[in-house]
């Protein structure tokens, strides 16, 4: 695939990816019909974008400019290592979920800068969250990525899928893939891990922006939860495997039902304090990272030959 | 029609983004906004295109609703909603723009202005004051900064963060700053002052109350001091002020679809919906969530009286002496704990035992009474604004909203108590 092709490809996914779940929340959030939904986004979009930005004392100009196109850059990354199907790839490089692990680590710069940039007291606040929040969900991200890596005896995304032919790594490894969406919940911030956004600090990262500078950070936000949404479904959910369906339409179904169980959460739990939120972390979903990997390596060495 | 003004009719189908502030007599229509789907209420000034003030502003309330006014993005528009047979208000003269609206018309005058301000058309306006730095620069020190050293001072008027003990030990920034009084997530005209370092609230003060002076707000409890009152007509009132505070602690919460739903509730609530605030009192007795956000968080064990005392164990209800209620049965409900997880589940069980007891009720009527047992305690002095600094010193910032909302604080009530005797 040529590089403009690959970036057209991952552009035009990650736009319907975003329009849906704006959509799907616009449903949720407001009891609308399916015809309201769909046209929410697109009003609000508009309404945003012709609205000027706001200005704020002695902001960081330059990494308030900086922070909404980075994360969209990180997020559209992730999403470029994932294959529709066998060969439907932008980027299945052979070490995909450490590129992917990679791009979704330096999210936590992204959103610190965002805190950092207006000069203002509650999106610092929030960055402090943001990064204390990033601590806590990274490990668990990366050992469960970890763990789904061992049966393929791969870090390419498209041989992770692969691997699932007969088994789903949801069944395979019943504790990946609760975890991966949690930090998934926690690299988007969102719902019950919308910490850096929260009430609490009157929007937090959003507090400051307005017009197409607040356009623009809503719509990076969801792009991560899009691609991380794309990852469970390959990576735990097998992929494009899948009877009478062709494969890519079993991928696109797989992450359309992932978004639609992240958009049920956010109107379901209520929003976990980030001091609890640290301590079950390392107390409970880290140790049971572990055990995920150590499940999964005890399972590949039954299974050698 | 050209493309510019297509999208803008587009545009103006999406709710008009609003910063909704609540003057003296304006909190609970302020609050009704949320249910309405053609405005969304904003978290904060930047975020929205309006500003709607709801009732009467005070003096002491007027700085603050003229920054957050100025830090919409300009141009922008501005409201006043009051009730009929308005006193003179202070905003307009300090506001050129603002449009004062009467009666029921608010949303609609919103609407159609904001349709104009996307289209261009000049709706809009700019500041209130001037943009300028609101003390001048020192120039003292080897950076300028006012201060010694690298730290201290306040240039332009504002403080640099200064070195303190943290919690830990250790020395680190400490910044103050001051909260409200139209933050979104506090009660309207809570002002805190706090000493902050990272998201750790050191030190707390309470600011002035900004309702002080006020009229005495009405309200059937306060009617019951005066004369008899039907218990139906006093025990669903109290039912809807619980669902109230609970609508608006599930937002804060991070649940404001949840919380739209009790607020439509909280609107009509009746005998009738005895088997909804039931339902509603289990799930949240059931869920996890809860637990996990308010639970340990903010224990007060003090004989406050009202819900807050009441959900420390301490069975102090002034209705508990009427012969009126031990007719209908009523025995105060405690619980056990005094967090802010105690509290959200005494106020539910609350609202659920008075639309029994308004059921049951009849056309009995109680009163005149020495003492009224309100939704928040005993009407008189309100002794939980001088608790709030102790309780929530020392506290990560999350847990400080969480306490601070699990009160249940009015100012503007809290006001007028002052000068009711206890």
């Amino acid at each position: 695939m040529s590089a403009l092709a690959g970036v057209l490809a991952t552009a035009a996914a990650m736009a319907i990816g975003v329009y849906l779940v704006a959509a799907m929340d616009a449903a949720a959030s407001r009891g609308l019909g399916i015809g309201g939904a769909v046209a929410l986004p697109l009003r609000r979009g508009l309404a945003l974008f012709v609205r000027p930005r706001a200005r704020t004392e002695h902001p960081d100009a330059e990494a308030w400019a900086l922070a909404p196109a980075a994360l969209a850059g990180l997020a559209a990354v992730g999403l470029a290592t994932i294959p529709l199907a066998p060969g439907l790839s932008v980027a299945d490089v052979s070490a995909g979920i450490v590129l992917f692990g990679a791009a979704m680590a330096l999210v936590m710069v992204a959103a610190f800068l965002q805190g950092w940039a207006p000069n203002s007291i509650h999106p610092m606040i929030a960055g402090y969250r943001f990064v204390a929040q990033a601590l806590s969900y990274e490990m668990p991200l990366a050992l469960v990525l970890i763990g789904a890596a061992l049966p393929a005896e791969s870090l390419s995304v498209g041989a992770i899928v692969e691997s699932q032919a007969h088994l789903w790594n949801a069944i395979r490894q019943p504790l990946g893939m609760p975890l991966f969406l949690v930090a998934v919940a926690g690299l988007a911030f969102w719902g019950p891990l919308a910490l850096p956004e929260g009430e609490d600090l009157a929007g937090g990262t959003s507090a400051e922006i307005s017009g197409a500078a607040r356009l623009a950070w809503r719509v990076a936000r969801l792009m991560v939860l899009v691609a991380g949404a794309a990852m469970t479904a390959a990576v735990f959910l097998g992929g494009w495997h899948g009877p009478w369906l062709p494969g890519p339409a079993w991928s696109i179904l797989k992450t359309v039902a992932v978004l639609g169980l992240l958009v049920w959460a956010r109107h379901r739990f209520v929003r976990v304090p980030i001091e609890r939120f640290v301590w079950v972390s390392w107390v409970v979903l880290i140790p049971l990272a572990l055990l995920d990997v150590f499940l999964a390596g005890a399972q590949a060495l039954w299974a050698a030959p | 029609m050209g493309v510019r003004s297509a999208l803008a009719t587009l545009a103006a189908g999406a709710p008009t983004p609003a910063f909704v502030l609540a003057g003296a007599g304006g909190r609970w229509a302020a609050e009704q906004l949320w249910l309405e789907p053609r405005i969304a209420p904003a978290l904060s000034p930047r975020a929205a295109d309006a500003l709607v003030v709801v009732g009467y502003l005070t003096e002491a309330l007027l700085p603050a609703v003229i920054l957050a006014h100025d830090q919409i993005p300009p141009p922008r528009l501005a409201f006043q909603w009051l009730p009929d047979g308005a006193p003179d208000d202070p905003l307009a003269g300090m506001v050129p723009g603002v449009r004062v609206v009467e009666g029921g018309s608010l949303v609609e005058v919103v609407r159609d202005a904001h349709a104009g301000l996307l289209a261009g058309r000049g709706d809009g306006h700019g500041d209130a004051w001037p943009d300028v730095e609101p003390a001048p620069w020192r120039g003292i020190g080897p950076y300028g900064q006012g201060g010694k050293g690298m730290t201290g001072g306040v240039p332009y008027g504002r403080p640099l963060t200064g070195r303190a003990d943290d919690r830990d030990g250790l020395k680190l920034d400490r910044l103050d700053v001051r909260v409200g009084p139209v933050f979104p997530a506090f009660p309207p005209g809570l002002e805190l002052i706090v000493g902050l370092q990272g998201d750790v609230a050191q030190e707390v003060a309470v600011g002035e109350n900004p309702f002080e002076g006020g009229p005495a707000s009405g309200g059937v409890f306060a009617l019951a001091l005066r004369k008899a009152v039907p218990i139906a007509e006093l025990e669903v009132a109290r039912a809807r002020s619980h669902l109230r505070w609970l609508a608006g602690a599930l937002r804060v919460a991070g649940l404001p679809s949840l919380g739209r739903r009790v607020l439509a509730l909280a609107a009509r609530a009746g005998p009738g919906d005895l088997d909804r605030v039931a339902r509603l009192r289990r799930s949240l007795e059931r869920g996890r969530g809860l637990a996990w956000l308010a639970g340990g968080v903010g224990s007060a064990r003090e004989d406050v009286g009202g819900p807050v005392g009441r959900a420390a164990g301490h069975a102090s209800d002034a209705r508990a002496g009427l012969a009126e209620y031990r007719a209908l049965g009523f025995e105060p409900l405690v619980h056990e704990g005094g967090d802010a997880l105690a509290r959200w589940r005494q106020r539910v069980a609350e609202a659920e035992q008075s639309l029994r007891l308004a059921g049951a009720a009849g056309d009995a009527t109680v009163g005149p009474l020495d003492v009224v047992e309100g939704p928040r305690g005993p009407l008189g002095p309100a002794p939980l604004l001088e608790l709030l600094p102790g309780l929530v010193a020392g506290m990560e910032w999350g847990d400080l909203v969480t306490t601070v909302v699990s009160l249940d604080l009015d100012l503007e009530e809290a006001a007028a108590r002052a000068g009711v005797p206890a």
